[in-house]
Parts: C-alpha cells; sequence; structure tokens
C-alpha cells in the first residue's frame, strides 16, 4: 500500500497542475513574505500600532489554516483531486497500473496523497507564516510576551486539525465526480458549482422554503453544505450558522449533528467512489 | 523443464462473452471464446477492426468486466493478484504520464507494482530506450512510445507477456527487433499473447494462432498446420490440352505459362500424376500451392454477405 502512495506521490510531484493548486499557497506566502520584510527593512518608522493580547497574536497566526475551508481554497483543493482521479481517464493510464494493483489500493493511494499533499503544502504556509511573524518581531514588530510556545502549537494544531474536514470533504467529492464523469473539466466545474451553491444557501433557502417549506427544512438539514460552513462557522467564531429560512424559520444545528452529518457524507462518496470505481469497464 | 514449462497453460479464457449495452442497443463484441495460451509459446491473436480483439485483451487484464464465460491466469480467476502479477501487458501502443520521462514512467509503474526498480535500466537496454529515458513521454515518437510499452510489459519479469499490436509505428530495424524480442521471451519460457494486425510477422512469430471475427473465434490452429491446408495445387504438365481434359473434374486453371492449378490436397497429388501418366501427358512439377497467412487471414473473415 506504502508502495501505491508512493508511487501517486512521484508522478504529482512533477505535475505542473501540482504546483498550481497545491503549492501555490506557500510559494504565494513565501512570497508575500519576503516583499513584506522588505518593505519594513526600507519603509520610515510608523507609529506604533495599538499592542495586541497574546491570544488575539495566536489566532491570527494560525489564519491560513482558514483558507482550505474558504470557497477558492475548496475550489483549488477540489482541482487537484480532480486531475489525480479524473486525469488517469485523461491520459488513458488507468489500463497501465489496473492490472499492477487492487482497484481501492490505488483509490486509497489516491485520497492519501490528495489530502496528504494539500495538508503538506498548509503545514508549510504556516511554517513559513510564523518564521516571517519571528523575523519582522527582530524588525520592528513586537510579539505578545504573553505568546509561549506551547500556546502556539496548541493553536496551530487545532486549526490545522479543523482544516482536515473541508480538504477531506472537497477530495471526497471531486473524487466521485471524477469517477462518475472520467473528466477533469467537468469535475472541477461540477465542484465550483457545489461551492457556488453553498454560497448562496441563504438565498436558495429562502427562495424554496416559500414554496416547499417542509422539504427545504429537509434538504438543508440532510445535504452536506449547511453542516460544512456550519462546521466552519464553529471552527472560526465558535458559534454556529444560522441560514435564515423565512421570516420565522431559520436553520442552525450544533457542531456535533454537523460533524456527524458530514462525516457521513465524506464516508458515502467514498464508498460510492470505490464500488462505481471496482465496477467500472475501462476500454 | 522447458518441456514442462510448455504444459503450464499461462492464459486460459473460457466461453468468455461481452455485450456492450441493453435490451435493443446491446451490442456483442466477444462472443463464447475458448482458447488457451501455454508457457513457452507465442500465440497469435488475429482478426480484423472491430473483431473483438481488444475487448478480449482487456478483459485478460482485469480491466473490463465479462458478461459471462472467464478468464484464467495460471490456474487463478483474473481478480488473483499473484496472478496478475506474473502478467505484463502493452495495451493501446503504451498509455504513459505525458509529463513524465520515459524513466520516471517506469519508476511510477514499478512503485505501483511494490518491485525492485533495479530492472528498469534492464528494460530500457533491451529496448534501446537507454539514451531517450530522461525525455518526456509527450515528446516521444509512435515507436518509442511502443518499445516503452514493451519494457513497462517486461517490468516486472513476467511470465506471460500479453502485446496488443507491439509493431505499430516501427521502422522496419524496428520491427525486425521486436520479432526477434517476442521469439526470445517464448525461448526463455514465456507465454506470449501477441495481437496484431502485420500477418507476414504474425506468420513469422507465433507457434500457434487464433483467428477471431465478429467477435467470434473462427479457427485455433499451429502455424504451420493453418499454412499446410493448401486446397490447390499446381500442375506443369505436356501437352496442357491433354492435362486439362484429364483433371476436367478438378476445375482446371490454366495459365499461360504453362501452369494448371487444380482444386486438391497435397494427399491427392500421387493419384493426379498416376491419371496424368495413364492418359501420356508429362508430368514435369506438382505441388501444393504455398499459403500465406493473408490470404489464409481473408478468406475466413471476408463477409460472404458483402
Amino acid at each position: 500500500m506504502l508502495d501505491a502512495v508512493a508511487a501517486e506521490a512521484l508522478k504529482m510531484r512533477r505535475h505542473r497542475g501540482t504546483w498550481l493548486m497545491v503549492w501555490i499557497f506557500p510559494i504565494a506566502i513565501f512570497l508575500i513574505a519576503l516583499a513584506s520584510l522588505v518593505y519594513y527593512q526600507f519603509a520610515p518608522a510608523s507609529p506604533p500600532a495599538d499592542p495586541q493580547s497574546a491570544a488575539a497574536w495566536i489566532a491570527d497566526s494560525a489564519i491560513f489554516w482558514r483558507a482550505p475551508g474558504s470557497a477558492p481554497g475548496r475550489i483549488l483543493i477540489a482541482g487537484f483531486a480532480a486531475l489525480l482521479f479524473a486525469g488517469e481517464y485523461s491520459w488513458n493510464t488507468w489500463k497501465l497500473i489496473i492490472p499492477a494493483r487492487e482497484r481501492w489500493q490505488l483509490i486509497v493511494a489516491k485520497w492519501t496523497v490528495a489530502v496528504g499533499f494539500v495538508f503538506a503544502a498548509f503545514v508549510l504556509t504556516d511554517l513559513i507564516n510564523l518564521t516571517t511573524e519571528w523575523l519582522r518581531s527582530l524588525q520592528d514588530s513586537a510579539i505578545p510576551e504573553d505568546v509561549t510556545l506551547s500556546g502556539i502549537l496548541a493553536a496551530h494544531a487545532r486549526a490545522a486539525a479543523y482544516a482536515l474536514l473541508p480538504i477531506a470533504y472537497a477530495t471526497a467529492f471531486a473524487a466521485l465526480f471524477a469517477v462518475l464523469t472520467r473528466s477533469i473539466l467537468a469535475t472541477v466545474i461540477v465542484s465550483i458549482g457545489l461551492v457556488i451553491m453553498e454560497g448562496m444557501l441563504a438565498i436558495l433557502g429562502v427562495f424554496f422554503h416559500a414554496r416547499a417549506p417542509e422539504l427545504t427544512r429537509f434538504l438543508i438539514e440532510t445535504l452536506p453544505p449547511y453542516h460544512m460552513l456550519n462546521l466552519i462557522e464553529w471552527a472560526n467564531r465558535k458559534t454556529g450558522l444560522v441560514s435564515p429560512l423565512g421570516p420565522e424559520a431559520s436553520v442552525a444545528l450544533g457542531w456535533t449533528t454537523s460533524l456527524t452529518a458530514l462525516v457521513a457524507w465524506i464516508g458515502l462518496a467514498m464508498a460510492i467512489t470505490l464500488v462505481r470505481f471496482s465496477r467500472q469497464d475501462l476500454n | 523443464m522447458q518441456n514442462h514449462r510448455r504444459e503450464t497453460v499461462a492464459l486460459e479464457l473460457r466461453d468468455l462473452s461481452k455485450t456492450y449495452g441493453r435490451g435493443a442497443k446491446a451490442k456483442r463484441a466477444v462472443s463464447d471464446v475458448t482458447l488457451s495460451v501455454r508457457c513457452g509459446e507465442v500465440y497469435g491473436f488475429l482478426g480484423p477492426n472491430g473483431a473483438g480483439k481488444s475487448t478480449t485483451i482487456r478483459m485478460a487484464l482485469g480491466l473490463i468486466r465479462p458478461t459471462s464465460g472467464e478468464v484464467r491466469l495460471f490456474g487463478s480467476q483474473v481478480t488473483d493478484r499473484d496472478a496478475l502479477g506474473r502478467v505484463g501487458s502493452l495495451v493501446d501502443g503504451g498509455t504513459f504520464y505525458p509529463f513524465l520521462s520515459g524513466r520516471d514512467n517506469l519508476r511510477v509503474l514499478a512503485r505501483t507494482r511494490g518491485i525492485d526498480g533495479r530492472r528498469i535500466e534492464e528494460v530500457l537496454e533491451r529496448v534501446d530506450l537507454t539514451r531517450d529515458a530522461k525525455r518526456k513521454f509527450k515528446g516521444y515518437s509512435t515507436g518509442m512510445k511502443q518499445r516503452l510499452g514493451v519494457a513497462a510489459a517486461l517490468l516486472n519479469d513476467p511470465d506471460l507477456v500479453i502485446l496488443d499490436e507491439p509493431a505499430n509505428g516501427l521502422d522496419a530495424a524496428g520491427i525486425q527487433d521486436m520479432r526477434k524480442l517476442i521469439r526470445a521471451l517464448a525461448d526463455e519460457g514465456k507465454a506470449v499473447f501477441l495481437c496484431s494486425h502485420l500477418l507476414h510477422e504474425v506468420q513469422q512469430v507465433c507457434d500457434r494462432l487464433a483467428i477471431v471475427s465478429k467477435g467470434s473465434l473462427i479457427r485455433e490452429a499451429g502455424t504451420a498446420e493453418l499454412l499446410g491446408t493448401s486446397l490447390h495445387l499446381t500442375i506443369e504438365a505436356r501437352p496442357m490440352d491433354a492435362a486439362l481434359k484429364v483433371l476436367e473434374a478438378r476445375r482446371p486453371i490454366g495459365a499461360p505459362s504453362g501452369h494448371i492449378t487444380v482444386e486438391g490436397t497435397s494427399e491427392e497429388a500421387p493419384a493426379i500424376v498416376r491419371e496424368l501418366v495413364a492418359a501420356g501427358v508429362d508430368v514435369f512439377r506438382i505441388a501444393a500451392e504455398e499459403q500465406n497467412l493473408e490470404k489464409v487471414f481473408l478468406e475466413m473473415t471476408s463477409d460472404p454477405d458483402a
């Protein structure tokens, strides 16, 4: 199994798409950090800013872990997963590797590499950001005295754990769309459509609730988009998402409900991907 | 040892069928194909375009699920990974990752198979691709792609090699090298299942042949047997008029060159000579008409309704 994962990693690390959709995060933050360090080195001294609390500084330092849950972040993750899974159809290479290994192992290896690469990119992004903050402190931006290494580690580990769910969610559904559509472009389009629909959840909820209130509530409470947004809200603001349905109606669920629902949806998407792929004819 | 290997059935297809679509739109691509390929032999699989050759190969590799029948590799089901691990294949002229070099493509395949990467250089050398192994696959010529495909097929030192049109895109020297390679593989005790439309090549390299048409296997025989079943004799006899009269019952065709072609097999030749001599005709030569695979193939696969 490790060999299959290594093969996927070897394959994808050379692809331009991996640089454009995964490594773009650390590269972009590195360039921004470099520019800011150069700027502050030569810029005239600015009046001192209001001192930040240690908690606020630590929370700000972990802000890049919110990117996987953002719409652009999930579109890039889905694009990478589309390349990884649907690419084999486009390059006609499934027939090269399928006789070499069990089909389920190939799919699991791809999931591992998709999640692993994206997660590694954000770890790298986070490290670059923390290093930049430290270098800035050598210039003129003081780190609050109460900030401790253990405090940083705990906050960043928590933020990283929260980020795993949107990464897994975007990957699982992109993989499913890839196996169903057998096309990179179609997978990306469907994934983008899903993210756009999530953004329109409040408007769609109000619109359809006026016509079919029970069905609309059932769908919002059942389908994954609300649960994904709800968990992101819980992670970022410590309060859930209230999705309005009408003047006196709304959906507001606890994080445990949304976590259970989303894990179930991710599991279902993965199961359908495995079953569909294992029975697929590859001409 | 060699005889023992020849006894081993590497690939066995039993009543293998594949139908695409359902109901009125159903199309039967392969129909009840039964054959077996033994270790140490080159088995040619011939058929016109659309005969079901590629579908059969894909079923043998587990890429397509048969509608009915079964594929057995070394006595095991095609789903048995150990059995499939003994198979190397070249399908569709070698399909590889275009953004990787030839060598990296083989590295990916070796990793996926979980095998030793040290064989990579060996197989690259064997297909004469070492010099171009650093180049990206998308820059390869058709012949180079084909050779990389063969290298990939040999990477796991397989006991059964399935080659779908391995000579496509190769120049004359390349075809000759490929022929030698295929023969060498069989001599090493491997079973080679060769699908090709280059009949002259197949005729030279295969021990046994199967001819498929419209999804069905219409003939399976040893190459020599298939080519030896000539149904025509060429006779050189004088005087020609007298000879034609004697051979009238055999629908003789007299050629201006002085040769007469009649229906008949090699076994009938002595009787024909006796008849001619008894009628006062001098017989200078009688021989079975030389067959070639192309002729046999066209006779067998031609559509009588066309």
